[in-house]
């Protein structure tokens, strides 16, 4: 065992080396763009340079003569392709601007033309040689621009349905013996996933093929298949491996039916790999938010009242929105809550998903809040979240499935060594740095959908799992393959796992983090129907069996004695019986609460998540406790961060190696988001100006020190049969506000607005 | 004047105005908005007049013939077949196509295919001599210096030059020099394990 590999506690999988370890470090696995075509012809974007208004004519005669150069299309040539609905609105789109289908430009950066050429580079040529004559009008921006609407995202936002509130938090916030009232705001960030946003098209006949990184293979061929307008039996998504996602791949952005209608004009396979910049604006981001907390106390630290307004900017058509208020207003035990969430329109492509969409920006005001709070109260704040903490969420009265915060603060702050924080700010120096020291609660959902899978077992023991779910570095392939070779007793070796492919069994959307939660749940279940096959023809008279068999699809895995897992299965003897040489099972698994019309939605790329705070009987959340060191040196004000130490509880671990890799890189997505990450827009031109990877601020190695993760052991029976709680998503949350309370102790300052940059700081 | 009036009116230097080098007409006519280094028609007069460029890499010499402006990166993945090496930004911002060229590290998609005519490309396939993995590789995956595994073939060139060029010595240098390369999922700490497990036997030769 290593630090890379911790020793597994109770209720943790072993920690093997990553399935597709070998591919990954040899340069063998295939990603979309690395997919082989025969002859593709190599598309190249034009994007507008306008935020708003018409384009009024295309000069293309330069563009056309370029050498290589097969066709240019624009909205006046190309196909017009079906309006979908979006993602979060039953559909399957990231927007709902479709374009190429008009001479109206919605937002800066949207595509308005595609050049096809032989090559890549005539391409490249031919679209900077493209001119447009615009008709520009002014964009209504973002947040306080002239020409923006506001409403409240109830009644607007299907997805939303409800702000919180309990009690009277009017009456209680006024007779508060303490209160904090303070105002926060979050920039815009694009998720810059490694891999860009490329993608192939290949039609065989009528059957098109799609090589593009998708955190969804069958929403991405259902949505384009109606884009298309033809049958999604007809579309095949194909992609083995996606080099990172964090929200950005999980609905159908406008580029793939494009290209797909832009092959089967051309009769020939078309490869698309936009430029950086372009993923700025062809795919979806963090909207930028702001915030309104007040809370009301009684001095010992219990909460009397918490409200909590968040605004979000949204696009013109398109009302999405994360709402993080469902997870705010239930954190703590509080007897009178309000909540008001807002979407604001401006003249932007749609934002979307990105790590952890609802809790990243609600949960900084709120744990910033907390942390002001505890200082008014001069309270530790660990202590602060002691007092307040509670196994029933207070707005319905849900009990926690399970709960391990204040075990998390405790381990934690062991390992940090919290105890040696003295608590006044400014009181820590290193000679000329101030020191800080600074933690936050850190929570994500559990989240679960429905998902098919199916499993061969050979009598020699070797096992083939098929499912369409997606490695995304979330480490799917490995805790599928443990998922089989735990239930069949065979070693991990034995187990060949297939997916990232639509015409495999579907799996749910590889967001929200219940990919690891739905897929191995429904291949453990898939396996116990294996073993129930095996064992009935080993011992035909075994009721118990029978009675296993009625729970298959029903939300659990079999119960039956026979068929737990715990029991050593004889395996050729009951091949032999049986008679045959394979054993073959598929099945689908859907998790309690989950609507009636889930596997047909399954089928049809819909997704249908259930649990968090949505569950109808009980509430489920995976916690941590986040604590970092901040260092800022008094003259310069360089900021740096020696520390992070996170302690997670989430549930079973099903690899304690690819676990711990996650909530690291989650922890420095955390402090990146705290100090560097911004999406700087110039509110004139509706224009992300910091498009590129040397702008836009990312941490590189030279900016991360010692990263702790410490993963504590948890058992919940009463979330989904694999027992995950699910952590891609769990790191990366509480970190903004641990990062600004640390540098509040450093300096007395508090920050409110991120990122922290170091001319903000008053030292 | 008609309605069709571009929105900039403010006074002083506008950067469409000036890109469409056309004030003053009812319609302006402005360059779209297509990123990647600009052309330069100056450079040759008709550039896309495919050149003959042949190319050594991993040991094995390939004839190509390649739009002149074809970068070793593109050269490899579009012509060669060798996917390994990837394309993150082609800007020479990212480091995910960073490839060994005479045993230094390069970024190949701001190396002209041509420029490299006559060298020696390594690139992430040539690592392993068959099923023996490269140390580096090895301890790639021993530390799990990777998650979605897309910077990983850059990571792993750019380390084993690291530890050539004498820069992995302590955890600070490896940092510093592994700082050229961008890993999104956040692997650094692991990536720095990694070079450090590696470094020794590399050096041994």
């Amino acid at each position: 065992m290593s630090i890379a590999a911790p020793e597994p506690k109770a209720n943790m999988g072993q920690p093997v080396p990553r399935y597709d370890a070998v591919a990954k470090v040899t340069g063998m696995a295939k990603y979309a763009a690395d997919m082989p075509l025969a002859n593709p012809a190599y598309a190249y974007l034009v994007t507008s340079a306008i935020a708003k208004g018409r384009i009024d004519s295309f000069e293309l005669t330069e563009a056309r003569n370029i050498r290589g150069v097969i066709d240019i299309v624009t909205h006046e040539n190309a196909e017009k392709l079906k309006d979908v609905k979006l993602f979060s609105e039953g559909g399957y789109m990231s927007t709902t601007v479709q374009p190429l289908k008009s001479a109206d430009v919605a937002h800066d950066g949207q595509i308005i033309a595609v050049v096809l050429a032989d090559t890549f580079e005539a391409g490249r040529e031919a679209a900077h040689r493209v001119k447009v004559n615009y008709r520009p009008a002014t964009p209504s921006t973002t947040f306080d621009s002239p020409g923006t609407t506001s409403g409240p995202a109830k009644g607007q936002a299907s997805r939303f349905k409800e702000d919180p509130k309990v009690g009277d938090f009017a009456k209680a916030f006024d007779e508060a013996e303490v209160k904090i009232t303070a105002s926060y705001e979050t920039p815009t960030q694009h998720h810059n996933p490694m891999e860009l946003f490329a993608t192939s098209c290949v039609w065989t006949g009528d059957n098109l093929t799609i090589y593009e990184p998708s955190q969804y293979v069958y929403g991405l061929k259902n949505g384009v298949a109606a884009q298309l307008g033809i049958d999604a039996d007809k579309v095949r998504v194909i992609n083995y491996y996606v080099g990172g996602a964090f929200g950005s791949k999980g609905s159908t952005t406008p580029r793939t039916a494009i290209m797909a209608s832009l092959a089967r004009r051309l009769n020939r396979p078309v490869k698309l790999v936009p430029t950086r910049d372009q993923g700025f604006t062809i795919a979806t981001y963090r909207a930028e938010t702001r915030h309104q907390i007040q809370i009301g106390a009684n001095r010992d630290g219990k909460l009397v009242a918490l409200r909590h307004e968040g605004a979000e900017v949204s696009s013109r058509p398109d009302a999405y929105v994360v709402g993080g208020t469902k997870t705010t207003t239930r954190l703590y035990a509080c007897p009178n809550v309000d909540s008001l969430v807002s979407i604001v329109h401006a003249d932007r492509n749609t934002p979307g998903f990105m790590r952890s969409p609802p809790e990243v920006p609600y949960l900084f005001a709120l744990e910033s809040a907390m942390d002001e709070l505890a200082v008014k109260l001069n309270m530790d704040p660990i202590e602060l979240r002691r007092v307040n903490d509670t196994m029933k969420e207070p707005i319905g009265g849900k009990p926690y499935t399970s709960r391990s915060l204040m075990a998390c603060f405790d381990e934690g702050a062991r390992a940090f060594g919290w105890s040696q924080r003295s608590a006044a700010p400014k009181s820590m120096t290193d000679g000329d740095w101030l020191v800080g020291y600074g933690c936050a609660t850190t929570c994500y959902p559990t989240q679960m959908a429905p998902a098919a899978a199916r499993v061969r077992l050979q009598r020699d023991g070797r096992v083939r799992v098929e499912i369409a779910g997606h490695e995304i570095g979330n480490g799917a392939y490995t805790v599928i393959g443990q998922a089989a070779a735990e239930k069949l007793g065979v070693p991990f070796e034995n187990v060949s796992v297939h997916i990232g492919d639509s015409d495999l069994p579907p799996a749910p959307v590889a967001g929200g983090s219940n990919s690891t939660a739905s897929t191995c749940s429904a291949v453990m279940m898939v396996c116990d129907q294996i073993r129930q096959r095996l064992f009935r023809a080993l011992m035909p008279n075994e009721s118990v069996i029978d009675k296993a068999k009625e729970t298959v699809g029903m939300g659990q895995t079999p119960v039956a004695e026979s068929a737990n897992s715990g029991r050593p299965l004889d395996r050729e003897k009951a091949f032999d019986a049986l008679g045959v040489s394979v054993v073959e099972e598929y099945g689908e698994w859907k998790p309690e609460d989950a609507p009636k019309d889930s596997f047909r939605a399954m089928q049809q790329g819909q997704v249908r998540i259930v649990g968090g705070s949505a569950m109808s009987d009980k509430i489920a959340y995976a916690f941590g406790a986040e604590f970092v060191e901040v260092r800022i040196d008094k003259w310069t004000h360089e900021i740096r961060i020696p520390r992070l130490v996170g302690a997670f509880a989430a549930g079973h671990i099903m690899n304690p190696r690819t676990a711990r890799s996650q909530l690291m890189g989650g922890l420095i997505w955390g402090m990146s988001s705290a100090l560097l990450e911004a999406t700087e827009l110039d509110p004139r031109y509706g224009r992300y100006v910091n498009d590129n990877l040397a702008d836009y601020l990312l941490p590189v190695n030279a900016d991360v020190q010692d990263v702790e993760v410490i993963m504590l052991s948890e058992q919940d029976d009463h979330i989904n049969p694999a027992g995950v709680k699910g952590l891609g998503e769990l790191a990366n949350v509480g970190t903004n506000a641990a990062v600004c309370n640390a540098i509040f102790h450093a300096t007395g300052q508090r920050i409110r607005k991120l990122p922290v940059r170091l001319e903000n700081l008053e030292v | 004047m008609s309605d069709k009036t571009n929105s900039t009116t403010r006074s002083g230097f506008d950067r469409r105005m000036f890109l469409a080098g056309a004030a003053g007409s009812a319609v302006v006519p402005l360059t779209a908005r297509a990123a990647g280094p600009a052309p330069n028609a100056a450079a040759a007069p008709d550039p896309s007049l495919p050149v003959d460029v042949t190319l050594r890499v991993n040991g094995d010499s390939r004839l190509l013939t390649i739009d002149a402006r074809t970068t070793v990166l593109d050269a490899l993945r579009e012509h060669i077949g060798l996917t390994g090496s990837k394309k993150g930004c082609d800007h020479g911002q990212c480091g995910a196509c960073t490839v060994l060229i005479d045993d230094r590290r390069a970024i190949s998609c701001l190396t002209l295919a041509l420029a490299a005519e006559g060298r020696d490309i390594t690139t992430v396939e040539g690592l392993a001599k068959g099923d023996k993995l490269h140390p580096m590789q090895q301890a790639f995956i021993e530390q799990d210096a990777f998650q979605c595994g897309y910077c990983t073939p850059g990571q792993i060139m750019s380390a084993i030059a690291c530890v050539k060029e004498g820069h992995a010595n302590s955890e600070a240098d490896i940092r510093e020099y592994m700082s050229g390369n961008i890993c999104r999922c956040a692997a650094y700490p692991n990536i720095v394990a990694a070079v450090k497990q590696a470094a020794p036997e590399i050096l041994k030769g």
